[in-house]
């Protein structure tokens, strides 16, 4: 075969293919990032191949989550509510804030080991990672700005375009390359490493106190079957017994599914950072985790969508002082403090 | 070709491997590069026009129309997805198109002329389409073109596109303003809005012509069907559940092919 003419076409269809995939993924000169998790662990959810991580694209994700830019009257920015020191919860707020003074019904959830859930928000009606900042960005007591205005006010931003040239090869801005970049930043807030997985994985020195073995002993009869180890959450909604309030009149996954067997079934929350991350349940209404205790102990609603894993659940004095030992062993104070998630400045 | 073989064998097992590699990735490349300029000539694009009318006449921003119930009701906005479409040849053989998702909206003279490319010359009977997006564009992420999230066609709050809207007004309705909004979704379990239709239409495909299907989109059919809907008891409906299952059953039978 002429070889000059093999040459021309190879370096055509090249050309073609380039056109073809040109402003899809990651744009060229990007650094690929893999992260490093724990051998243990399953397969994350996320699918990376639709997403793959790059170093500009998390500082994209990075810069977009601490942006007031992304909400109507440039006030409250993700940043805002997700709080780095509160595991990415809302510090001492029962419910989410919004522009304007406005105040949303739930409660801020911690963010952190994402990429393992399937299912967003209190009562699950988010389904992918990407799309899940879209609800807090629209919704009108949150963030309340529209996608199409969001949009635009990016694409006049200077920083923006750099920013997006930088990931994706382009100065395009789209929600599709806005929410990937979210998600980045989002994917990388692993947090394994606290005192509990120092102990797990038999680190020289470290060993839990009495105190704190008989709380995990407590926990693994008590609380294991929905908060199940290593997430301590089952990511599955159940109705964990809490009584319904009047004021708030949220019924929770029966808003999505229209199923009266959905009543009252939140999402089961991961209890790593859990002393941190208080106030507690859906609508934050217990402060401290004594009263989460005190309400498995006695302070349960009875119904048919109670689960029965939670009925009739009793926890004595001193299980309730253990349990809070081992909680205790939960909290990761190297995600808390993680230089590579902290609060960027933006002041444009 | 024997003589390529016996060459290849008196490689080491490395060379032959790189051989064998190099060799399918050239097969690759010359066959997509044949695909690519033999296109134009072993397939065609259809184009289909979309009219939309309310009970036969053409639909016009707030004009008012009637439904079957008696109803006084005026259009605001008419909106709808369409996506995997497929042609029935007259040999029975069905050819479905790769995957392609369009929102046509009524204010949008561009959205009402879709064009589909890639159909292999031949003669056809029939077309079939889906209104509504597919349930694994519905939880796969973000994405882009017509179902960008911009468009409004995505709900935030109960993860799922809407297949279709159609908002306007009407005297009977209760809701503030006298509003009508029909927002037609939901992708899983008991509530899947997603409906195909298939219409009959003869036509041709050959290498001088472009084929044109004229299709017209009936309003009226969103509350005359087999579930009739009367707006003093319903004038909205924006989550997936049994009535917007009724209207989409309803709209199944909103297009027509228009013979002049």
């Amino acid at each position: 075969m002429n070889q000059k003419a093999t040459y021309v076409i190879m370096a055509f269809s090249l050309f073609l293919l380039g056109i073809s995939l040109r402003g899809r993924g990651p744009g060229p000169g990007v650094t690929y990032v893999t992260l490093k998790l724990p051998d243990s662990l399953p397969k994350p959810a996320y699918d990376f191949s639709k997403n793959p991580l790059t170093k500009e694209g998390i500082a994209l994700g990075r810069y977009l989550f601490y942006d007031p830019k992304l909400s109507r009257d440039s006030s409250v920015s993700c940043g805002f509510c997700h709080q780095q020191f509160a595991a990415f919860g809302h510090f001492d707020h029962a419910l989410a804030h919004g522009v304007y003074g406005r105040m949303g019904t739930r409660s801020v959830p911690t963010l952190f080991n994402l990429i393992w859930q399937k299912d967003f928000m209190w009562d699950g009606g988010v389904n992918h990672l990407d799309i899940q900042p879209m609800s807090p960005i629209t919704a009108e007591n949150e963030m309340d700005m529209p996608l199409n205005e969001l949009i635009e006010r990016l694409k006049c931003n200077e920083k923006y375009q750099q920013m997006f040239k930088a990931a994706y090869g382009t100065e395009e801005v789209t929600s599709q390359r806005m929410f990937k970049a979210l998600a980045q930043f989002m994917a990388t807030m692993i947090s394994f490493d606290s005192k509990y997985d120092s102990v797990k994985r038999r680190a020289p020195g470290v060993a839990f106190t009495p105190e704190e073995a008989g709380g995990y002993s407590t926990f693994q009869q008590k609380c294991a079957g929905c908060h199940k180890e290593p997430f301590f959450t089952d990511f599955s909604v159940r109705n964990n017994g809490l009584p319904y309030s009047p004021n708030m009149n949220d019924m929770g996954r029966m808003r999505i599914t229209n199923n009266t067997g959905d009543y009252m079934k939140f999402k089961v929350p991961s209890l790593r950072n859990v002393l941190v991350s208080a106030p507690y349940m859906h609508d934050g209404r217990f402060f401290d985790i004594f009263q989460v205790f005190a309400m498995y102990d006695h302070g349960q609603e009875k119904g048919s969508t109670v689960d029965p894993l939670v009925r009739g659940m009793q926890l004595s004095p001193k299980e309730q002082r253990q349990l809070y030992m081992f909680l205790n062993t939960l909290t990761d104070k190297h995600f808390l403090k993680n230089a590579e998630y902290s609060e960027v400045m933006i002041a444009d | 070709m024997i003589l390529i073989m016996k060459y290849v064998n008196s490689f080491c097992h490395s060379q032959k491997l790189f051989f064998f590699a190099y060799f399918r990735f050239m097969n690759r490349l010359l066959l997509f590069f044949f695909l690519l300029i033999g296109k134009a000539a072993v397939s065609q694009s259809v184009t289909l026009t979309l009219t939309h009318e309310v009970n036969h006449q053409p639909m016009r921003a707030n004009k008012a129309y009637y439904t079957a119930q008696g109803d006084t009701f005026t259009i605001t906005k008419f909106k709808y997805y369409l996506s995997n479409f497929s042609f029935t040849d007259e040999n029975e053989r069905v050819l479905q198109l790769s995957p392609e998702y369009f929102l046509v909206s009524d204010d949008s003279a561009a959205s009402k002329k879709i064009v589909l490319t890639g159909l292999p010359l031949g003669r056809y009977k029939a077309v079939s389409f889906m209104i509504g997006v597919d349930s694994i564009m519905n939880c796969t992420g973000a994405q882009s073109g017509a179902l960008d999230p911009v468009y409004g066609m995505f709900w935030t709050w109960n993860s799922g596109y809407i297949m279709a809207k159609l908002e306007g007004t009407s005297p009977a309705s209760r809701l503030p303003g006298h509003a009508l909004q029909f927002h037609i979704g939901g992708y899983r379990g008991a509530h899947q809005s997603q409906r195909m239709v298939q219409l009959k239409v003869p036509f041709a495909v050959t290498a001088e012509n472009t084929a044109h299907i004229n299709l017209v989109a009936d309003a009226a059919t969103w509350f005359n069907g087999p579930n009739p809907i009367r707006f003093s008891e319903t004038a909205g409906f924006m989550a997936p559940g049994t009535v917007g299952d009724r209207i989409a059953d309803n709209y199944s039978h909103m297009f027509s092919v228009k013979t002049k």
